[in-house]
């Protein structure tokens, strides 16, 4: 440390690229908490998810006294994948985005930037969407497999598109106890997933429409062409709505909740009590 | 360039009562300048850097840095301010130059510009030799390289400092301190918190010396131990009828 920085004056973004800066920075991020979660607990975690829903199908399969038919597998699946495998790969990767960094003492270092928080929730957002999502999918691959289901590639292109929603729905969704209470983020997301996603996405009322679980479910009887033959207690707990709507709902439901997420933790404050 | 008029800072306890963490503290960091912020464990100093920083917001009165105002434009404080931390907070997976690397990009920096600018920090700072080893793998001193790197990468006119010294040894420190002091010499305005006075009794400019959330002093080291002794001296003559009547 001989001579002092001189100022090789890197330039600061002009106020009209703020916003491919934001995506940059989130992107940055993103790459950062991927190569964090690159570690064997992660790894082993992440390898039990994959070969989890295989085990089950093959367990099944063995003990059932006749042969698993079509539906029956994909009603299996996607209750293991989507819902399961899904919902426990969100809890490992995004509830602890803000408790992480402040227990390993980075917070102040990412929230002293311009731009710094927001980039922190949505790179996570990121990275726990790709992350979940490979680990899904290839559960999904792993279980047809074992499950000796006829023309599988049809179904993995289905359930793909179902993991990719149910992840960015879920992870936006636990964005909000994340950011509210860090601390107890995991006990709060557990808490939202069975009384939004579970209860609520269940009632066969109005407020089913805010959940993630509603359109999965819907888009799932849309697409195996279920709809005209469900019996009648079961049509009440799917939406009618074509498939774009679905699509378009779990959208909205990600951009509401992650700006929600945003403008909370844009606004926290950690007294430096509260770290690491 | 830093400027802190009558700042208050609160805190709600868990037991419902209020504490006063700051209580209308004021002083100013002149570029080309370098502040002691003196004081012992649980004085304020962590609390006051903190709103400069933006991480805390003030319960009433200011906190500038280059003109931006840490209530009203945090994103300009943040664009102008690096800030150290004791707790250097390096990820120990990732080496010094994808540290950089990534925090330049959340300054917004990007391609070449950003490149040259870690190339030239890893020179400055003496990074080169591992600047693509875990950081985890580094020494105490490396480690608080980086982190000052980190708060340095996007050429901030002010640099607030807390306690970084703390986990290094002799060198580290004499080290450090002689490149703040070469920062110093560039222009920038540095305010640097620390209960080591021996370490910086003669390489601040001024110092300020805070007690139960007040400033008990301020002045240039010869203004303080004109009443005798060392800086040390002058500290504990400053807190002590704080201490008296807090007791």
């Amino acid at each position: 440390m001989s001579e002092a920085s001189s100022a090789s004056a890197a330039t600061a973004p002009s106020a009209a690229g703020a916003w491919s800066a934001v995506g940059a920075s989130a992107v940055a991020v993103a790459g950062f908490q991927l190569r964090r979660l690159l570690t064997r607990p992660r790894l082993l975690l992440a390898g039990l998810g994959m070969i989890f829903p295989a085990a089950v199908m093959l367990a099944v399969r063995r003990t059932a006294p006749v042969p698993l038919d079509r539906d029956l597998t994909v009603v299996m699946l996607y209750a293991l994948v989507p819902e399961a495998v899904c919902m426990l790969g969100l809890l490992v990767t995004m509830c602890p985005v803000v408790a992480d960094e402040l227990e390993r003492g980075t917070w102040i270092h990412v929230a002293v930037r311009p731009g710094g928080r927001r980039a922190l929730l949505l790179g996570t957002f990121l990275a726990a969407v790709a992350w979940t999502s490979v680990v899904a999918v290839a559960a999904v691959v792993a279980a047809l497999a074992v499950s000796g289901t006829s023309k599988p590639t049809g179904l993995v292109a289905m359930f793909a598109a179902l993991i990719l929603l149910s992840a960015a729905g879920r992870a936006a969704l636990f964005a909000l106890p994340a950011v509210i209470l860090p601390k107890r983020a995991l006990v709060a997301s557990v808490g939202v997933a069975l009384v939004v996603e579970f209860l609520c996405g269940l009632l066969p009322a109005v407020v089913n429409q805010a959940t993630v679980s509603l359109r999965l479910r819907s888009l799932l009887a849309d697409w195996m062409g279920w709809r005209r033959n469900l019996p009648t207690e079961i049509e009440m707990l799917v939406d009618p709505a074509p498939a774009w709507v679905h699509v378009g709902a779990v959208a909205v439901l990600v951009v509401v909740l992650l700006t929600a997420a945003v403008l909370i933790l844009e606004r926290r404050q950690f007294p430096p009590s509260e770290e690491g | 360039m830093i400027e802190v008029d009558d700042l208050v800072k609160h805190y709600q306890a868990t037991d419902g009562s209020t504490v006063r963490a700051v209580d209308h503290v004021s002083l100013a960091v002149r570029p080309g300048e370098m502040v002691g912020l003196l004081g012992a464990n649980g004085a304020g100093k962590t609390t006051t850097l903190r709103v400069l920083a933006t991480l805390l917001r003030p319960t009433s009165g200011t906190a500038r840095v280059a003109g931006c105002d840490v209530r009203h434009d945090p994103i300009g404080v943040r664009r102008n301010l690096g800030y150290v931390s004791a707790t250097t907070g390096v990820p120990d997976r990732l080496t010094p130059r994808e540290i950089l690397r990534s925090f330049g990009q959340l300054h917004g920096l990007e391609g070449t510009g950003l490149a040259a600018r870690v190339e030239r920090l890893v020179d400055v700072l003496d990074l080169r030799s591992c600047a693509d080893r875990p950081t985890g793998r580094l020494s105490s001193g490396q480690r608080q390289r980086v982190s000052l790197g980190r708060a340095m990468v996007h050429d901030p006119p002010a640099l607030v400092l807390d306690e970084p010294t703390n986990a290094l040894d002799v060198l580290g420190s004499r080290d450090l301190l002689a490149f703040l002091a070469a920062l110093r010499a560039e222009g920038r305005a540095i305010l640097l918190s620390t209960h080591r006075l021996h370490e910086i009794e003669n390489r601040c400019d001024r110092f300020v010396i805070i007690h139960a959330g007040r400033v008990v002093a301020q002045g240039t080291r010869d203004e303080l131990v004109a009443a005798g002794g060392e800086l040390e001296d002058a500290f504990f003559r400053a807190v002590a009828p704080a201490t008296e009547a807090a007791s």
